[in-house]
């Protein structure tokens, strides 16, 4: 029992750190302007698209077929077009919005995150399916030796787990230590006087749209590389998991997000295996926890305190 | 059919009291040569041929109108707006420019709907301008009309809207008011029927639709601008229980007007549940300010408690009781669940409270499908849900009283009017109420409220409980309607287009969310043939609406300041006449 | 305010269109209806069909649309129907009942609809089903596989048939599922299998058929898992049926998810194949993931083995629609034969009016049609008599039949 044990805890944390990844879009923008970016979800998978399009329509055969051509090239294609879209979703979306009340920007949100998904359905080709992905890492899969068996991982996996924690951890050292960093931080507890300070609250919102809209490109694109295969619902769901990851590690925390993150995935894989009802039920479990904690600890694992807005 | 605002920034400056001399004066002859315009494309043919899926509507193809009274359908539109905005601009009217601008833009949508439809189906602009030696200028001179008209008014100044405060004698307001939601029902039915059903036998059905709303749009706008459509507003206010009367007559009079088809009956059915659930909708969000994004669940858990007391052979209980039993147990069963997802509301609070409906509302979706309990059929659902029926005769048949035969599901029709009013009344005497004082004060701030000695945590439960028996009374009506219960009704999707209702028709207003889940299901229903679009469209028209105006189409009266963008010049007033 | 809004919305899609059609026309000499040198004197009778034609399921919606067209458009161009021309008229569902229930009221209070080809979703056919009987309208559905729909409510013990007026050229899971196991345990051998399916009506009436079938024939169930229609991780599935040590994955459900799925069984170290039904036989399974070995049941005999199968997949070239046919394309085309042809029938003694409803039912009832797929023919209960089947394996980049057989309830 030992290796299935730990094969889904693998899983948990490799779903987990994908999650956490995007949940740090989601943490950013509402720490800043309080916005439950719905389409965020979707920003990662017009990513996952974005880099798609760049292996299957730019790049030459032969360089779509050398991983360490592809992978790059695939991961700059989905990061930027993510971000291109987020800025753009917050430029002609959001800021007009920026002082409206705020169940009005929450319902644009939803409306962009339609919009979004419908508009990569329509317009690219053939995806009303699931598409294949290209293998953009080392094929194959890590057989760890444990008692009793093995578990394995596949070396796309690992990247993505890897790659997805050294992002969130860069991210928090941006924060925490440069000067752009500070005025996110300052624009987040109070715009005007963070204003007062010389910042131009607008470029900071700009660059924290930018920043977690290329974090899920890239995620996207691991994502695609890891799986194979993308489809236009991608984004929903794993947009609304790191929602939930995001409000259980704490809004507004980085460390919170990736946390809850591992969190969730454990949650799904773990549930999946061995709560009552299974596979059929992994998705409830990961909302019935998010409920509890909620209640029991609403600020989240590392969120200081209750934001008081209704 | 309500006013269409026309979405033109108020960005000219009032220059009113200001000689303008020779400006003045060319306005004036633009404005009357953009009606003539108007008028004069309504009688030059639109298309140079006869487009591949049959000859376009109103004899466009190359016909000069020798006759002008024989005008009809979007010509005839035109020819009227045209008429109109000449009229106004000889006439000393007030609020002259807001109207003539207002008919200016209907003409321009209205040349522009039919203008583009021609040419894309004609394969391009050669359809609509000359080809193959015959020409056909009419729409873009009607174009252009619309757009001397519109330019016509804002040049010569914008005035403020007028304010009309005539009073009648309270028969002859009556009269009028009868008069005015008999005209309003004639309009709805107007819009629900034009252009047909569409199908093969009528393939612009879409483009009549769409052109009759833009013409009846700059109508209505016209007739905002003129100061009128307020002061009915003011009257139906005045003599409120007498217009909630005549309104309930006259929506069940419809199935007497042309739109009175089975077809027809079946949406308004659906119209009539969604609104219904909508309206227990708006007293969670639009009342007491919580935001419920998994509200579908309990329209869900109502149909599938209907449905499994139903006697449909699908269902493991296998009991049979009457309808209105059914309704009331699903109302109260879907009021407890109600009140479960809302016990969260006592330690949540704002974003967090929307994610834990959210989770509810996918643990719903979730259960259901995996038949939890037996009780949801599962992926094979619960189908063959009998028909309601009284007196032994099954709703979904055709009745004939007298000489009269109405169409099948007008029973269906009757009843979702009677709930939905039934509906609307407790929510309108909940939002009056203390309790509903209570919801707007947690809404605005709720540790003001509590300060102020409202016991907060019961309250805002109440309003889940209570919204959730709303929605629980329409699903049990969903279920017999629809005949079959399956989870794949209730999804995410939908609990987006229930709050898009909601915000779409103004939050907190009892029309409001009626209105709104007409628009949310007339307009796929009226242009099915752009139904790859359908989503693409509603996610965008959810952005250009917040964008343009947040508070809805009938915004609450105190709501207004709160949703209405800062910079706002005139917030339209309330427009209570809609049904 | 919001009508405007989608006043300028359209508009903006229409001038998108615009600009890219450029100042010309697109003309024809005939201008207008379609119909040529056929008698088409007594009017206009039209086809419907209900499907899901905008959201996620569109791409099979779509496919048979252009099926049922193309079929419509040959009768009128062979003048099959003597008198009538004939008219298609197609309506989105949604993929869901409520809509379903609207478009079927609408074409049914159309008294030129003389039958429906549809639907996709057996949960959209339960609520159009009523509709569409009250009014004796015929409805063929190239989909549907919930037992329920022709057989009652208790199809196994006591069948009993609920509306005459419905037929169904899908073999329901009941016919599939039991056929998929006598395979894979008498002929494949394989005796540990896991059961993953993906909760949706055809996914899981099919896995449930299955493992009823597996299990009587002394196979042992490992594992019966679910999977999100949407997913594409399967991760924790797979982990949690690799210590159970199965020799085989059966799968209900479509080609969309049984792709990655097999993919990722391999990667996890499974090299087991996976089998699965009608809806995972398309060419996008194998680029999705889908591995050599793979296994797959098909109604009705081999593409290839008949000529009017091809001659279908060359017409609907030529016909230049922008999708492809998809996964119910060759049936959708089938069932709109067997109205149109029933309609022949009908129409050859005199004009179609209500009373004739009923002939045109009981025409399709005896139908007898060499279709694209098969022998098509119904039997007491609206279902196809066609029991043949056939296994398909996965070569190289398709699918390719391994064996053909009519199935037999042991």
């Amino acid at each position: 029992m030992l290796p299935t044990l730990l094969s889904q805890v693998a899983n948990g944390l490799v779903l987990g750190s994908l999650i956490g990844l995007i949940a740090l879009g989601y943490t950013m923008v509402y720490g800043i302007i309080q916005l439950i970016n719905f389409a965020h979800g979707e920003i990662f998978m017009v990513g996952a698209y974005g880099g798609l399009a760049a292996l299957t329509y730019l790049l030459p055969a032969a360089i779509a077929n050398q991983w360490y051509l592809a992978l790059p090239i695939a991961l700059v294609a989905g990061a930027v077009i993510a971000a291109l879209v987020a800025v753009a979703a917050e430029r002609f979306a959001y800021r007009p919005l920026r002082d409206a009340p705020r169940l009005a920007p929450l319902i644009t949100a939803l409306g962009v995150s339609v919009a979004l998904q419908e508009a990569v359905r329509v317009f690219y080709p053939d995806a009303t399916a699931a598409l294949p992905f290209p293998s953009i890492f080392i094929e194959g899969t890590l057989e760890i030796p444990v008692p009793g068996g093995t578990v394995p991982i596949k070396y796309a996996g690992i990247l993505l787990a890897l790659v997805s924690l050294a992002l969130a951890a860069g991210l928090q050292v941006f924060v925490d230590r440069s000067r752009t960093g500070r005025a996110m931080r300052a624009t987040a507890q109070d715009r005007d006087i963070a204003r007062l300070m010389g910042i131009d609250p607008d470029r900071v919102i700009v660059l924290t749209f930018l920043i977690g809209g290329a974090l899920a490109g890239v995620g996207g694109v691991l994502y695609g590389g890891y799986l194979n295969n993308i489809n236009i619902d991608m984004g929903f769901q794993n947009g609304i998991f790191a929602f939930t990851a995001a409000v259980l590690g704490g809004i507004g925390s980085i460390r919170g997000a990736v946390v809850g993150g591992l969190a969730i995935g454990l949650v799904k894989s773990l549930g999946g295996q061995y709560l009552p009802g299974g596979t059929a039920y992994d998705y409830v479990w990961i909302f019935v926890v998010l409920i509890v904690v909620l209640v029991f600890r609403p600020q989240g694992f590392f969120g200081e305190t209750e934001r008081v807005r209704a | 059919m309500t006013t269409v605002q026309s979405p033109v920034p108020a960005s000219a400056a009032p220059v009113s009291g200001r000689a303008r001399g020779a400006g003045a004066r060319g306005a004036a002859w633009l404005r009357v040569a953009g009606g003539l315009l108007a008028v004069l494309g309504a009688l030059l043919p639109w298309a140079t041929f006869v487009l591949n899926e049959g000859p376009y509507p109103e004899k466009a193809t190359l016909q000069f109108f020798v006759a002008p009274l024989g005008l009809t359908g979007f010509r005839l539109h035109l020819a009227l707006l045209g008429l109109a905005a000449i009229l106004v601009s000889v006439r000393a009217v007030r609020g002259r420019a807001r109207i003539v601008r207002a008919l200016g833009w209907g003409i321009v949508a209205t040349s522009l709907v039919n203008g583009l439809y021609i040419t894309v189906e004609g394969g391009g602009l050669g359809a609509i301008t000359a080809s193959g030696g015959s020409a056909a200028f009419g729409a873009v001179v009607a174009l252009i009309g619309g757009a001397f008209a519109a330019a016509g008014a804002v040049g010569g100044g914008i005035e403020p809207l007028p304010v009309r405060e005539w009073r009648m004698p309270w028969w002859a307001e009556w009269l009028l008011l009868l008069v005015l939601f008999g005209l309003l029902l004639l309009v709805v039915s107007a819009v629900l029927t034009s252009g047909g059903q569409g199908g093969v036998v009528n393939p612009y059905a879409g483009a009549v639709f769409l052109s009759f709303l833009a013409a009846a749009g700059g109508a209505f706008a016209a007739l905002h601008a003129s100061g009128l459509l307020t002061w009915l507003a003011a009257v139906a206010e005045r003599h409120r229980v007498f217009s909630i009367v005549v309104l309930l007559v006259m929506a069940l009079l419809l199935p007497l007007t042309g739109a009175g088809t089975e077809y027809w009956m079946t949406v308004a059915a659906n119209i009539g549940v969604y609104a219904a659930t909508a309206i227990g909708l708006n007293i969670v969000v639009g009342l007491a300010g919580l935001l419920d994004l998994g509200y579908v669940a309990f329209l869900g858990i109502g149909a599938f408690v209907a449905a499994n007391l139903s006697g449909a052979a699908a269902s493991e209980i296998g009991i049979r009781l009457p309808f209105p039993l059914v309704m009331i147990i699903s109302a109260v069963v879907a009021g407890l669940f109600g009140a479960v997802v809302g016990s969260p509301t006592l330690r949540v609070r704002g974003d967090y409270l929307a994610i834990v409906t959210l989770a509810f509302g996918e643990i719903f979706v979730r259960s259901a499908q995996n038949n939890i309990g037996g009780l949801t059929g599962g992926a094979n659902a619960i189908p063959n849900i009998p028909q309601v029926s009284a007196f032994g005769t099954a709703f979904n048949e055709s009745i004939a009283i007298g000489a009269v035969t109405l169409p099948a599901g007008v029973l269906y029709y009757v009843l979702i009017v009677l709930l939905v009013a039934v509906v609307m009344l407790v929510f309108g005497n909940l939002k009056n109420s203390r309790l509903g004082r209570a919801w707007i004060a947690i809404r605005e701030d709720e540790d003001a409220a509590r300060a102020m000695g409202i016991r907060t945590g019961p309250i805002k439960i109440l309003a889940f409980l209570i919204g959730a028996t709303l929605a629980g009374l329409a699903g049990a009506f969903f279920a017999h309607k629809t005949a079959v219960v399956a989870y794949d009704s209730f999804r995410f999707l939908e609990s987006v287009t229930l709050l898009a209702a909601v915000i779409l028709g103004g939050m907190g207003t009892i029309p409001g969310a009626v209105f709104g889940a007409s628009i949310l299901f007339v307009l796929p229903e009226k242009l099915r043939e752009f139904a790859d679009y359908r989503l693409l469209l509603f996610g965008l028209a959810l952005v250009v609406i917040m964008r343009f105006r947040p508070q809805g189409i009938i915004p609450d009266r105190h709501r207004r300041t709160e949703l209405a963008p800062v910079t706002a010049q005139d917030p339209p007033p309330a427009k209570g006449a809609e049904a | 305010m919001s009508r405007k809004r989608a006043v300028v919305a359209t508009a903006a899609v229409l001038a998108g269109a615009l600009v890219l059609t450029a100042c010309g026309t697109n003309r024809s000499e005939t201008g207008g209806t379609a119909g040529g040198s056929c008698d088409t004197s007594k009017g206009t009778l039209v086809i419907g069909m209900i499907a899901p034609l905008s959201g996620g399921l569109s791409a099979l919606g779509l496919g048979m649309r252009n099926s049922a067209e193309l079929a419509v458009d040959q009768a009128n161009q062979k003048c099959t129907v003597p008198g009538y021309r004939l008219a298609f008229q197609a309506e989105d569902d949604q993929a869901t009942a409520q809509i379903a229930g609207q478009a079927a009221t609408k074409l049914s209070s159309d008294p030129n609809v003389v039958g429906v080809v549809g639907t996709l979703n057996s949960s959209t056919s339960q609520s159009v089903q009523p509709i569409l009987a009250g009014k004796k309208i015929v409805q063929v559905s190239p989909a549907n596989t919930n037992p329920t729909l022709t057989l009652g409510e208790a199809p196994t013990t006591d069948p009993k048939r609920p509306f005459p007026g419905y037929f169904r050229v899908a073999t329901t899971d009941l016919v599939q599922g039991p056929f998929a196991a006598q395979y894979m345990v008498q002929k494949a051998g394989k005796k540990n299998i896991a059961v993953i399916d993906d909760g949706k009506t055809y996914g899981a009436g099919l896995a449930e058929q299955f493992a009823k079938e597996a299990t009587r024939l002394g196979a042992t169930i490992v594992a019966r898992e679910k999977v999100g229609e949407k997913d594409t991780d399967f991760s924790g599935v797979i982990a949690k049926i690799r210590p159970l040590n199965p020799d085989a994955v059966y799968y209900g459900g479509e080609y969309p998810v049984a792709g990655p799925l097999s993919a990722q069984l391999a990667g996890a170290g499974l090299a087991i194949p996976l089998m699965g039904g009608d809806g995972i036989v398309d060419a996008d399974f194998v680029s999705l993931g889908g591995r050599p070995g793979d296994l797959a049941t098909n109604v009705g005999a081999p593409a290839e083995s008949l000529p009017s199968a091809t001659a279908f997949i060359a017409d609907y070239e030529a016909a230049g629609f922008a999708e492809e046919f998809s996964a119910y394309g060759v049936l959708t085309y089938d069932v709109t034969n067997v109205i149109i042809n029933a309609l022949a029938k009908v129409a050859d003694g005199g004009a179609f009016d209500d009373a004739k409803r009923q002939e045109l039912i009981d025409a399709v009832q005896q139908t007898s049609l060499d279709g694209a797929n098969g022998k098509v023919a119904f039997d007491q209960y609206g279902d196809t008599t066609n029991m043949l089947l056939t296994i398909y394996s996965v070569e190289g980049s398709d699918f390719a039949p391994v064996e053909t057989g009519t199935f037999r309830s042991s």
